[in-house]
């Protein structure tokens, strides 16, 4: 992997990220101090115990919601001085997401699903929203299926045509949030071993929250909280 | 225009719900456009019957029975107002009479004047059932109940008896159906020099001036202003004579606008609870949607769209229902003709669009504030 030039800051910083819900006595701390960075093309995971603050974290660093404190910084600009308009237009040039579930459009064909970031930006033209989306499928496995409808495909399809959409804008960092809980292992081979073929091909960095260690494992590093914390940020010893 | 995509794939992915608001919208708007039509039609057919082919200002004598004097004062007025119409005046004569044709015998009540202001007042030609109506010296124009009762038809003579036996044996140049059945049995015109004959008066003098106005409703005016102008004579009009039938026709345009209010409300609540439905329906793809970097104004915008094509579907069907309604209504037999005011349809039309519209800001607004954290959080 690239080691990203000197001069150049950090796709992701994560600057003492706290998260708190409610006020009070009846406050409750879900994420305390969270500091990391994260290089371009990176491939790593976050774990942690349900109800650690792996998602509270992801959804800070997706821009989804924002910090009690600290900052999130992505190349640079600190996001926390950006208006809602902003944070979603960088939500939607920058990051990809998928969650456990597909959460595809029911109303929309394959292609319409996976071609709607890039429709939602209207940076492109729209024969190349058609090249860029089969293409985009065709990374995925899914080649033919653009014209069937999102409710029409089995799990496995519904799930790689969400990770199609969330790789469609080419974006910076995949989020993914237990992208495979829904599926069973030969689909869960199959996706992460997709994951890293694509974060090869496309160099879009991927940061994977995950609970089982085994998932963890196969990413270059693994973050992982617990209480809210960052306790542990290790490089994967099989990697050396 | 992604809002616009994505709001015209909402609806179409629920046809029967679309389907059914529009026909909901349609309903209202044809109510609206049916309604409307008909009270303005009923009304503007009842005005016209009862004071359609009658004069709608009199100017008469200041003492009842004496002649007032057509002066050139009261030509001048009467000539400069833009109000009257053009040719509805008519210096009229009036005279009673007897009939009898040997064996029975009936009153009469003659108007006598010149045939074209009578006729632009009482659209006799227009009423004319049998012959054609002439007013020279010796002619008659009757009632089509009379001239029925005693077998007259055009060119019979119509032998008439007045006061102190004189006597006249006019002859009938057409029957007309004046619209009313006292008018169609008493009523008769005859030219200003018969009942002139009668009283004596002067070349300039008449029992009344009778004047048609190109808006009825402006009679009361009119009348005010010329009764300051000139203050010899006794002005009357419709309006003060017919109050009970004028506040007949508020009365019922009032209640027509309860209806069309009310219409529109439930027009409105249907559209609003739908969209409302709509909105909780479609949570979860607008959150993603928002997730993947859609705005919230673009976001809101969806509802505002799928209001719009609601709105503008169901005001179309509306329209298309509303004339089907007023066309069938040609077969049924009326007094008065259903006829659809251009302008009223097209508010009718802004009215639906605009309460679609105005329907769709709750969900518009609460689809804009929708977090995409608590979609996908919810799972």
């Amino acid at each position: 992997m690239a080691e990203p030039t000197p001069a150049a800051p950090p796709l992701l910083v994560a600057d003492a990220l706290e998260k708190v819900y409610g006020s009070g006595d009846a406050a409750t701390h879900a994420l305390r101090g969270v500091t990391f960075e994260f290089a371009e093309g990176e491939f790593a995971s976050i774990i942690g115990q349900s109800g650690s603050g792996k998602s509270t974290l992801l959804n800070l660093l997706g821009l989804l919601d924002t910090p009690s404190g600290g900052h999130v910084r992505y190349r640079g600009t600190d996001t926390g001085s950006l208006g809602k308009p902003e944070r979603a237009a960088l939500r939607n040039s920058l990051i990809g997401f998928v969650f456990q579930f597909h959460y595809l459009l029911p109303e929309f064909s394959v292609f319409e699903n996976v071609a709607m970031p890039a429709l939602i930006s209207g940076a492109l033209p729209a024969e190349d929203i058609r090249g860029r989306a089969v293409e985009t499928l065709g990374l995925l496995g899914l080649e033919g299926l653009e014209e069937k409808n999102a409710n029409a495909l089995s799990g496995g399809q519904k799930q790689r045509v969400a990770i199609a959409r969330a790789l469609m804008n080419r974006p910076a960092l995949l989020l993914a949030d237990e992208p495979t809980g829904n599926l069973d292992t030969a689909n869960t081979d199959l996706v992460y071993d997709l994951f890293r073929e694509v974060s090869k091909e496309t160099g879009t960095a991927f940061l994977i929250v995950t609970h089982d260690r085994s998932v963890a494992q196969r990413t270059d590093r693994v973050l992982e909280v617990r209480d809210g914390e960052l306790v542990a940020d290790e490089r994967n010893r099989y990697l050396g | 225009m992604l809002s616009l995509r994505i709001a015209a794939r909402f609806l179409r992915s629920s046809p029967a719900q679309s389907a059914l608001i529009m026909a909901g919208i349609a309903v209202g708007i044809a109510t609206q456009v049916f309604v409307g039509s008909l009270i303005v039609s009923l009304q503007a057919g009842l005005v016209d019957q009862t004071i359609g082919s009658a004069p709608q200002v009199t100017i008469s004598a200041a003492e009842e029975g004496d002649p007032v004097t057509f002066t050139e004062a009261i030509r001048e007025l009467i000539a400069a107002e833009p109000r009257v119409e053009p040719g509805a005046v008519a210096a009229v004569r009036d005279a009673s009479a007897l009939y009898s044709d040997g064996e029975d015998s009936a009153p009469l009540s003659l108007k006598g004047g010149e045939l074209g202001g009578l006729d632009a007042i009482y659209d006799l030609s227009g009423r004319t059932v049998a012959g054609t109506p002439r007013l020279g010296d010796g002619d008659i124009v009757l009632g089509v109940d009379f001239a029925e009762k005693y077998g007259l038809v055009p060119g019979d003579a119509v032998p008439l008896t007045f006061a102190g036996n004189r006597t006249a044996r006019p002859t009938l140049t057409a029957v007309v159906d004046l619209g009313a059945a006292a008018a169609n049995e008493r009523q008769a015109f005859v030219s200003a020099g018969l009942p002139r004959s009668l009283t004596g008066w002067r070349a300039d003098e008449f029992s009344a001036i009778e004047i048609q106005m190109r808006d009825p409703f402006s009679s009361a005016e009119v009348a005010a202003e010329w009764r300051t102008a000139i203050r010899s004579v006794t002005v009357t009009e419709w309006q003060a004579a017919n109050a009970d039938l004028l506040t007949a026709l508020q009365s019922q345009s009032a209640s027509s606008y309860m209806i069309q209010a009310f219409v529109l409300v439930a027009v409105a609540l249907g559209i609003a609870s739908t969209l409302a439905i709509s909105a909780v329906q479609k949570t979860r793809q607008i959150g993603i949607l928002k997730a993947m970097g859609l705005s919230d104004a673009r976001a809101g915008r969806i509802f505002l769209w799928q209001a719009l094509l609601l709105g503008s579907g169901g005001t179309l069907g509306g329209l298309a229902l509303g004339f089907a309604l007023i066309w069938s209504f040609s077969f049924v037999p009326l007094d008065f003709a259903i006829r659809p005011e251009p302008g009223f349809i097209a508010l009718s039309a802004a009215v639906g669009i605009g309460v679609a519209l105005g329907s769709s800001i709750i969900p518009t607004r609460s689809t804009s504030r929708l977090d995409p954290i608590e979609v996908i959080q919810s799972g």
